[in-house]
């Protein structure tokens, strides 16, 4: 369904204000830092990560779970659904809605335990708590908050195009694709449409590549003011990037983070 | 749940009863869609899930509109737009009648509807008179998306069984795996037929091979001359060389020779060479079209 990004479910209900960004984040914020907030999220969309990979699902069922997540917690706290629960639910919704096929329960389980033990025994020593009841439980609150508008638009697609439209696409392509990767660690798809985040990428590549392509970026005529947005929040993320040892820092905000009420019962 | 009063049961889906009920807030009526999630390992079954992504998306006068999702305890309920019946149940009651500007109306929304999906690269694949609702006003709306797809660039392969029996195209009867709009297409056609035969299906098949024995007994048997890679298809069987024995005046007798060219053109064995529901609204059959159906 990629013809018509404009009357989408995504433009029409899924690009927020920062505002009601900063709104929902209070409580986490009252006890997180905003960095300590970024660095779950990071942490999160690495979980991700990890757990679709595991899974051999294609990078763009990784990107729509990783982008569910992100608006799940754009609504809620990070004490209403532990992240480690949420991340292979959105996993399992989005191999549905990709048409990658569902992942059997088994399959979803043991996996998280794997992952869990192997990769992420820094942050829950504990085996993985959960079983599939919760997973099924928990697919349902997440499509009753995302008012199951599911399908995404990435910035991939459009990304392409440009790369394409601007000549010699080999030699910005594939730095300007890691740094669109790299944006789902951040709020932009929450707050900007894909093209403009592309865009962004693209802008990013060039200057980092030094390729001279004002002229090009001139003639598009875009809200350069947006574009430069998105880089500030994409660099910002890069910063933080560059002092954050996961392993060193995540236990202890996990530990002060708000948690769910009820535990998963064994 | 709170909100509908259940009137009674209209059908059964692809995953799921289908109720008739009234929103008892505006005593607007709708038909209320729940989701079975009891009986496997899935969660949200994909055919839902492709029916709630779809609709969601896709919204057409000639698409069924989804007005809400309900959640309750583990029960999902789809809420859509009340149509008073579906194709099949309007030609049970038509007595072996219909008038051809309601044939005309009925295709040209059809077309319509179609031409909307394919421009959004979604694909019905299971288009049946069932399928079809219509309303009071005449206006007919495609409904159960459950099998329907977004398709992509590549086109990867899908399961060969997807469209019932009778509306299915002889590509896909061959087991091709690589189909695109043109599966929706000859439905369309074989509805058309149906419409102007007053409710008597085309191409009745009771297998796969009597379904393909009735196609190209009506049509003449494809070679490779006139469907070039029919013969590499992966379950192509070899059939006699039949020659049309009925001219298409025969096989629609009420229809008019445009309306006869028109289905000519979607009853075409090779997918390669079947008319898009695009150029299908721009048939001649449509020049004297009923103005106000076409805004």
């Amino acid at each position: 369904m990629a013809a018509n990004f404009w009357k989408s479910s995504h433009c029409q209900q899924w690009l927020l204000e920062k505002q009601l960004l900063d709104q929902v984040r209070q409580d986490d914020l009252a006890v997180l830092s905003e960095d300590e907030y970024q660095k779950v999220m990071i942490f999160i969309a690495g979980l991700v990560q990890a757990l679709g990979e595991q899974l051999k699902v294609r990078q763009q069922v990784i990107g729509t779970a990783t982008m569910y997540m992100k608006r799940f917690y754009s609504r809620n706290s990070l004490g209403s659904v532990d992240p480690l629960l949420l991340a292979p639910t959105a996993i399992f919704l989005a191999s549905k809605v990709e048409e990658f096929g569902v992942i059997s329960n088994s399959r979803l389980i043991s996996t998280c335990q794997a992952v869990v033990k192997n990769r992420f025994a820094f942050a829950y020593p504990q085996e993985f708590p959960y079983k599939i009841a919760h997973v099924l439980e928990c697919e349902f609150f997440l499509l009753e908050l995302m008012d199951c508008c599911l399908v995404l638009y990435h910035p991939y697609r459009p990304l392409l195009h440009y790369a394409h439209d601007m000549g010699e696409p080999e030699r910005v392509l594939p730095l300007a694709w890691k740094i669109v990767n790299d944006s789902l660690r951040t709020d932009v798809h929450l707050l900007y449409p894909p093209y403009q985040i592309a865009l962004a990428a693209l802008h990013m590549a060039c200057v980092m590549l030094n390729r001279d392509a004002k002229q090009w970026f001139a003639e598009l005529s875009v809200d350069m003011d947006k574009i430069m947005e998105i880089t500030r929040q994409i660099l910002a993320l890069y910063t933080l990037w560059k002092n954050y040892d996961e392993k060193r820092d995540i236990p202890a905000i996990l530990n002060k983070m708000p948690k769910p009420k009820t535990a998963p019962d064994k | 749940m709170q909100k509908y009063e259940k009137l009674e049961k209209i059908g059964e889906g692809t995953y799921g009863t289908v109720f008739k009920a009234k929103n008892k807030e505006n005593h607007e009526i709708v038909a209320l869609k729940r989701v079975r999630l009891d009986d496997d390992d899935e969660g949200v079954p994909s055919s839902a899930l492709r029916e709630i992504c779809l609709l969601k998306e896709l919204k057409h006068k000639n698409i069924v509109r989804l007005t809400d999702v309900l959640h309750s305890e583990r029960k999902l309920t789809l809420v859509f737009e009340y149509c008073d019946q579906d194709l099949k149940k309007y030609f049970d009651s038509c007595n072996g009648e219909i008038e051809a500007e309601v044939v005309k109306s009925f295709l040209y929304q059809l077309l319509r509807g179609l031409a909307f999906c394919h421009s959004h690269n979604v694909l019905h694949r299971d288009l049946k008179p069932q399928n079809l609702l219509i309303n009071k006003n005449g206006e007919l709306k495609l409904a159960d998306f459950g099998l329907a797809r977004a398709f992509g660039i590549p086109v990867r392969c899908y399961s060969a069984e997807v469209v019932t029996l009778w509306y299915r195209p002889p590509d896909v009867l061959f087991g091709a795996k690589l189909y695109s709009t043109s599966i929706d297409m000859w439905s369309a056609g074989c509805i058309f037929a149906e419409l102007a035969n007053a409710g008597r299906p085309l191409f009745p098949g009771n297998d796969v091979n009597d379904q393909l024995k009735r196609i190209f007994k009506s049509l003449g048997t494809p070679t490779e001359d006139t469907w070039p890679g029919v013969a590499q298809l992966p379950d192509y069987k070899q059939f006699p060389i039949y020659q049309p024995t009925m001219s298409f005046s025969q096989v629609v007798p009420k229809l008019s020779a445009k309306g006869r060219d028109l289905l000519q053109r979607l009853l075409v064995c090779n997918p390669a060479h079947r008319m898009s529901a695009e150029d299908g609204m721009a048939h001649p059959y449509f020049y004297d079209l009923n103005p106000a159906l076409r805004t």
